[in-house]
């Protein structure tokens, strides 16, 4: 360790920093004043903005910079990731201040948690070696299964904890599996060493394909592909909305990450192997995400099959295994995860006293109760559709771009055709805010802090889709 | 060198015996012990490894503290045990077939590729006799491998932050003793003094 | 280096053997009738109030976690305490941060009265 080492990884350092201060002023603010933990979050996400922004002084830092022996790399990628997870959750913070109240977990392990989450994925986003990428991961998971379960006596919301736990764990356990087989076989925990060792030896060690296998079983739990999707419907219904919307958006940035450091990073020589597997659970994603949530009249599970399918188009662009596909998945994973942070920021905003609004009815003519957010949402759903001009279409485009570049041109076919079937569930909503009569009519409306960041959520998804070049320029420079 | 063969199939064996039970017996408490015998086993594993340090935290973590936990769940979640087997028989079909095709899966790999990888991994060197694990882990884990060792104080510090999160109640009504608030007790807070007058004496 | 642990495994074999042969020897010759009363359980004297097997306080398991919590702390502190001498300052403020990392959760549940028995 010097001197180097600290600036380079300066982002994780400040967050980890910041937490544990956090921690420590929570003890001595009182109940009244819990106001005070929100903006010092908010203040810790900035200053990380910004220290990332700012890169590391003393380096060209275009090119990846390694740190603590190896265990940390900061390029590009991380970078950008890293930026848009701190924005993702500087918006989860403000859309849940509000329902936290109403629903009793106003309390600041809430927000303790949620940052050391942060860390978790960052930590992810820049592992260079296996021990860091569990690490990571672990950190990341803990804290997100206690959140999901601070909701305590909520029978539905423990139940979802208990799965996410279990499941959660049992990919660890293949995650860790596999690391050790690729250990075994490469003698390397080192990502650039193990790529280093397969260049040498071959692709053809048993042990090595054995490790793919668990490696890749592993990383389709985290994103939720099919067949290794149970748990995110159950989880995302009964999880606290804001944890939903957490659960949703920064973890999938981190497990775009980590698929990159160890599929292409370390494994890239095995690609011949990994796009099959890819493959499979991409197409049965698309497929199963967007017929599932056809059937859903519970918005939350309804926006998780939409995750499985969105995340099946994330595989693909992956499994092109160019650097153009690398770069689409990544602006695909980026934008939907901007997107779904807005979808689950309107259903934290139908919840109130203690009710969480997740049923397809409650959204019975919100154009009368709010047009404003009933516009708002129907921009958001509608990029989730992937509708031309809107961001979604971007991402949709560009994946099927790359994949149809190295001479997939069926599989393209089959997920435009998947995605139209997918669209219907969307515009479903849009005729339930538009056309049907509400239930209840009394207007809704929420603090101004709240507005004003749902407001510049969905319209940065059609500014994204309009003016998509430089975000493009940079997610394709990543690579 | 035999001795050492025989040590390691007879500890191997118990392993893989007791792992079985573990998943195979009725009473969830029995599982947990026979989990410590297969940690147990593991351990000695280790140390013929020349893993020593890290044999002894397993049987002191792992035996020593996280089967304490196991058990405290057990009692706690108060597990019906006629249940426990349910739909056991029901399931077994569609679990035998789901195994059959993995088991299926596993082995087309291995005949496809066809090459075991055992020969691509000589047998190590023998580690001479002043060799200590611990010294290795020592010289590894605060250096070379310090990110990793801070971010696992981290991962213990949100094990501390959760718990509580999850765990901890207030309890209302409760009368404990406070020994900064007996320290500061005052007299003009407790006493009060009051002008009575006093009986069978007359007032001049 | 496997020589030294001789006397675990002469230890370990003897009291594994004595164990299965008291239990083996008890089970062979000892005899045994039992009955209703016998086997019922016996609580001084009187029937028995509740199952035994009742449940436990969920406060107990908060005091397992923290213990295994501090108890890791320790375990990463001997392979340090061994090569003090080699690894220098750079080790010796890795310790020191660990430390305080989880010197902060002491802090912090020490506050939140997760150490107060109610």
């Amino acid at each position: 360790m010097n001197w180097q080492d600290l600036q380079v990884a300066a982002p994780e350092i400040i967050v980890l920093l910041m937490a544990c201060g956090l921690l420590i002023l929570d003890l001595f603010v009182s109940e009244q004043r819990r106001g005070l933990i929100h903006l010092v979050s908010l203040l810790i996400l900035a200053l990380a903005a910004i220290i990332t922004l700012r890169g590391i002084p003393a380096i060209d830092a275009v090119t990846p910079v390694m740190a603590f022996g190896d265990t940390y790399v900061r390029d590009s990628m991380g970078d950008l990731l890293k930026v848009f997870a701190y924005l993702l959750m500087a918006m989860m913070l403000i859309y849940s201040r509000h329902y936290l109240r109403q629903f009793d977990m106003y309390r600041s392990e809430y927000y303790a948690l949620a940052l050391f989450a942060l860390l978790g994925a960052m930590v992810l986003i820049s592992a260079a070696s296996m021990i860091t990428i569990y690490l990571g991961l672990e950190l990341m998971s803990l804290s997100l299964y206690a959140m999901v379960a601070l909701k305590r006596d909520d029978k539905v919301a423990t139940e979802a904890a208990m799965k996410y736990f279990i499941l959660g764990s049992m990919a660890s356990g293949m995650l860790l599996y596999g690391m050790s087989m690729i250990y075994g076989a490469t003698g390397s925990l080192q990502i650039h060493e193990i790529s280093q060792a397969i260049a040498n030896q071959g692709s053809d060690n048993m042990i090595l394909l054995l490790g793919l296998v668990f490696t890749v079983v592993a990383l389709a739990f985290k994103f939720g592909l099919v067949p290794f999707h149970m748990w995110v419907p159950d989880v995302y219904q009964g999880a606290p909305a804001p944890v939903t919307l957490f659960i949703s958006s920064v973890p999938k940035l981190a497990a775009f990450a980590m698929t990159i450091r160890l599929l292409q990073d370390s494994l890239g020589g095995l690609h011949g192997d990994w796009q099959g597997m890819l493959l499979m659970v991409g197409v049965l994603s698309i497929a199963l995400g967007n017929l599932a949530a056809l059937a859903q009249s519970n918005i939350k599970r309804m926006l998780a099959y939409s995750t499985i399918a969105h995340m099946g188009f994330v595989m693909l662009g992956l499994l092109s295994g160019t650097p153009e596909g690398y770069g689409a998945s990544m602006f695909y994973v980026i934008t939907y995860a901007l997107m779904s942070a807005g979808a689950f920021g309107v259903v934290i905003f139908m919840s109130s006293k203690g009710i969480e609004a997740d049923n397809l009815d409650d959204y019975k003519g919100l154009n009368q109760r709010n047009p404003w957010f009933a516009a708002m949402f129907a921009l958001l759903l509608l990029s989730l559709a992937g509708v031309p001009v809107l961001v979604g279409f971007f991402a949709k485009w560009l994946v099927l771009q790359a994949v149809v570049n190295v001479g997939m041109t069926w599989l393209a076919l089959v997920a435009v055709i998947f995605s139209v079937i997918g669209a219907f569930y969307y515009l479903r909503v849009i005729k339930l805010m538009y056309f049907d009569k509400a239930d209840i009519e009394t207007p809704i409306s929420a603090p101004s802090d709240f507005r004003a960041v749902l407001t510049g959520n969905a319209l940065l998804v059609l500014v994204l889709g309009i003016f998509s070049g430089p975000l493009i320029a940079a997610c394709m420079a990543a690579f | 060198m035999l001795i050492q063969e025989i040590i390691f199939y007879a500890f191997s064996i118990i392993m893989i015996v007791a792992a079985t039970l573990v998943i195979s017996v009725r009473n969830p408490v029995y599982s947990v012990l026979y989990l410590i015998l297969t940690f147990f086993s593991a351990a000695a594993l280790w140390i013929l490894l020349g893993a020593e340090f890290l044999a002894i935290i397993l049987v002191l973590v792992y035996v020593g503290a996280v089967m304490v936990l196991f058990l405290f769940v057990l009692m706690m979640l108060n597990v019906d045990l006629s249940r426990v087997n349910e739909g056991f028989v029901k399931n077994l079909p569609l679990g035998l077939l789901v195994a059959a095709i993995m088991l299926a899966e596993i082995l087309v790999v291995l005949w496809y590729k066809g090459r075991t990888g055992i020969e691509d991994f000589p047998i190590p060197e023998p580690l001479s006799a002043d060799y200590s694990n611990t010294a290795e882990i020592g010289q590894r884990l605060f250096t070379q491998y310090l990110w990793p060792f801070e971010l696992a104080g981290i991962v213990l510090l949100v094990a501390i932050v959760a718990a509580i999160a999850l765990t901890m109640r207030k309890r209302e009504g409760v009368k404990t003793q406070s020994i900064p608030k007996q320290v500061q007790a005052d007299k003009r807070d407790r006493v009060k003094l009051i002008d009575m007058p006093v009986e069978g004496v007359e007032d001049k | 280096m496997l020589s030294e642990y001789w006397p675990v495994i002469i230890f370990l074999a003897i009291s594994v053997g004595l164990g299965t042969a008291l239990l083996v020897i008890g089970g062979l010759l000892g005899p045994s009738k039992p009955s209703v009363e016998k086997s019922s359980p016996y609580e001084c004297g009187f029937e028995p109030f509740a199952d035994a097997r009742m449940k436990f306080d969920v406060r107990f398991y908060l005091v397992a976690i923290l213990f295994i919590v501090f108890d890791l702390e320790i375990a990463f502190f001997i392979p340090w305490a061994v090569v003090m001498e080699d690894v220098g300052l750079t080790a010796f403020a890795a310790v020191v941060i660990f430390t305080l990392e989880l010197a902060i959760g002491l802090a912090y549940l020490w506050k939140k009265g997760a150490l107060e028995w109610e």
